[in-house]
């Protein structure tokens, strides 16, 4: 049977989609397609609301199982697993409404802003870590801002294969310092024109191609982080005197007033002594 | 440490170096040590005072505010116990009392716990 | 219950009849297995050909017979090997170096003579590469035989009704029917239109399985073609 480029694509498209007969799910449309598998938003007739629906490649069943273990704010939280009649597959989990994080960046947010949200990356990262299960795909389009400010990140566990090639480490097996890497790069990317030489260098030290110079886990670079927002010194970065007396002079600047003060009532006194 | 302690620490320090800048004043030089002495004793008073005050109250800006009105005073009462030269002193020891307070308040707020003085609490 | 119809039967009802080619070369390499590969690879080996060595219509023929001949003997396949590439690459490589052996020797022999070159305007020549044709010509090739199954198999069941319904909505050149119309035209109701269609889809996901699966070597690289076919 001869079939042209349309209906070609066409049947590759259809024979795809997922058959949720005998389900409690009617499929909407496509939403995405993560690593490994794509998202579609569905309905659920019982529940009567609206779920993102991620059918798996073929022969890949993992993801589900791992990501059900995991119970933290920023990880969207799974429904319900299933398989379907072709034998892949699949699980529904909240339908996240928000901004990927590319997109959430071009809305030009404070830089205060773009922390927190590295922040709560970070910390769903550490959590994963602590439970045994390694991202390995962090980038934008993984990190979802919702409307209420709250961050999910998602497609956890999948290999990296056709990803974003610049937040993915260049070490030979992937694990939790590349995670790390992954962090830094997506710090990097979150970071705006202008920025703080310390954030840079925290994101560079994290990316460092020797595994051993990144930060040991997700926690010690939010650590670093926390000490910039309170302009501590940073371990990523040696700064140069001015920049270490400048820092000291903002942190105290009350206390060097004061001292000023005092000093400049002496020097008054001294001369009106001398008149 | 406690904040009374801290206030105590500060204001006999501070109040020692203060008193030492009469050095400056040859009219006076011979009297330093007992200067010193008072300023130490002026400093440990406000200290202590503020130091309490700090303890009742977390507010850096009242606590320089309470300093610096402690230190003031005190500041005035040992201008109006001593004369040199046939006067009191009182510009010269009531505006660096006033600053210094104004530290020793700040350093209580910013430094120390809040909480009973208790033995060994350093 | 019909398994085959049964909406939101039990999972893998679609039995896998066919051998990956691993197993059919440990078991001999039947006739049949030989002819399942060479129904898949015989029109994308003839593009790709054409397109690679601009050869004309003829040339590109005898080329194509000539490589399925003699490089698909038992040897061949005992060569391949899974952990280097996929069997659609392996195949590939082996037609590059086969046709550019036989195309050199022709042209050796025709010194002095005109080599003709018929222009490849019936492909997509300029904007593909011949490697993109040959996975286009596979992917179509692929999806061709999994109809012929389907069909088969509908006739085989009497289930003509449904295949008419699926042809005239999925197979549709340029605009399809609404699902109102196609009931209209069949004398079904809608609901049924949405039934047949699900079904018919979910069959030739299968016969494109069992395809799939006759030219890989085993389940690993089956599930790597599947991912490849639908990325």
């Amino acid at each position: 049977m001869e079939i042209s480029d349309s209906v070609l694509d066409h049947l590759r498209h259809v024979a795809a989609l997922p058959d949720l007969t005998g389900t409690r799910y009617e499929l909407e449309t496509e939403i995405g397609r993560g690593g490994m598998g794509v998202v579609y938003s569905a309905r659920d007739r019982q529940l009567d609301r609206r779920v993102a629906l991620k059918v798996l490649d073929f022969a890949l069943a993992g993801e589900a199982q791992l990501i059900a273990r995991l119970e933290h704010p920023a990880i969207v939280p799974i429904h319900e697993t299933g398989t379907l009649p072709d034998g892949r597959a699949f699980y529904t989990m909240k339908l996240v409404a928000g901004a990927r994080l590319d997109h959430y960046v071009a809305g030009s947010p404070s830089l205060a802003e773009r922390l927190r949200v590295i922040r709560r990356v970070g910390e769903a990262l550490a959590y994963a870590h602590t439970r045994g299960a390694i991202h390995r795909d962090l980038k934008p389009q993984n990190v979802m801002v919702g409307q209420f400010g709250e961050v999910y990140v998602m497609d956890w566990g999948v290999d990296a294969v056709a990803g974003t090639p610049e937040f993915r480490a260049p070490d030979a097996r992937l694990d939790q310092r590349s995670d790390v890497f992954a962090l830094g790069a997506l710090l990097q990317s979150v970071l705006p024109e202008s920025v703080p030489p310390a954030l840079r260098a925290i994101a560079i030290k994290a990316m460092s191609s020797d595994r051993a110079a990144r930060y040991p886990d997700a926690s010690a670079l939010l650590a670093d982080i926390d000490r910039f927002e309170q302009g501590l010194a940073v371990e990523a970065w040696s700064e140069p005197l001015w920049h270490r007396l400048r820092r000291f002079g903002s942190r105290n600047a009350v206390m060097l007033w004061l001292l000023a003060a005092y000093a400049a009532v002496r020097l008054l006194l001294f001369f009106l002594r001398t008149f | 440490m406690n904040k009374i302690l801290v206030g105590l620490l500060c204001g006999v320090i501070l109040g020692a170096i203060d008193g030492a800048t009469a050095w400056f004043y040859p009219e006076v030089r011979s009297m330093l040590t007992g200067i010193m002495v008072g300023s130490s004793i002026k400093g440990l008073i406000v200290g202590v005072l503020t130091g309490w005050f700090a303890n009742k109250v977390q507010s850096t800006t009242w606590g320089v505010v309470v300093g610096s009105a402690f230190g003031l005073l005190f500041a005035f009462l040992v201008a109006a116990m001593s004369s040199v030269n046939g006067r009191h002193p009182y510009l010269e020891i009531m505006l660096p009392g006033f600053v210094v307070g104004a530290i020793v308040g700040f350093l209580t707020q910013r430094t120390g716990t809040q909480g009973p003085a208790t033995k060994g609490a350093l | 219950m019909d398994p085959d119809t049964a909406i939101g039967g039990p999972h893998a009802h679609f039995p896998s009849t066919q051998l990956s080619l691993l197993e059919a070369t440990a078991a001999g390499l039947s006739s049949e297995a030989l002819d399942r590969v060479i129904a898949l690879y015989w029109k994308p080996v003839y593009h790709f050909i054409r397109l690679k060595f601009r050869t004309n219509n003829e040339d590109a023929k005898d080329l194509t017979q000539g490589f399925f001949a003699a490089a698909l003997q038992r040897d061949f396949f005992a060569r391949f090997d899974p952990a280097k590439a996929s069997f659609r690459t392996y195949l590939r490589m082996a037609v590059e170096r086969f046709a550019a052996n036989e195309h050199a020797a022709a042209k050796r022999q025709k010194r002095g003579g005109d080599v003709e070159f018929e222009p490849v305007g019936e492909q997509v020549a300029a904007t593909e590469s011949p490697e993109q044709a040959f996975e286009r010509e596979w992917q179509r090739q692929l999806f061709s035989l999994a109809l012929n199954d389907l069909r088969a198999h509908c006739d085989r069941l009497g289930k003509q009704l449904q295949f008419s319904v699926f042809q005239a909505y999925d197979l549709a050149d340029g605009e399809r029917p609404s699902y109102a119309e196609l009931a209209t035209r069949h004398g079904v109701s809608e609901a049924s239109v949405t039934n047949y269609l699900a079904w018919a889809r979910r069959l030739l996901l299968g016969f494109v399985t069992e395809r799939l699966r006759s030219t890989t070597s085993g389940p690993q690289e089956l599930h790597r073609e599947m991912r490849r076919v639908w990325r």
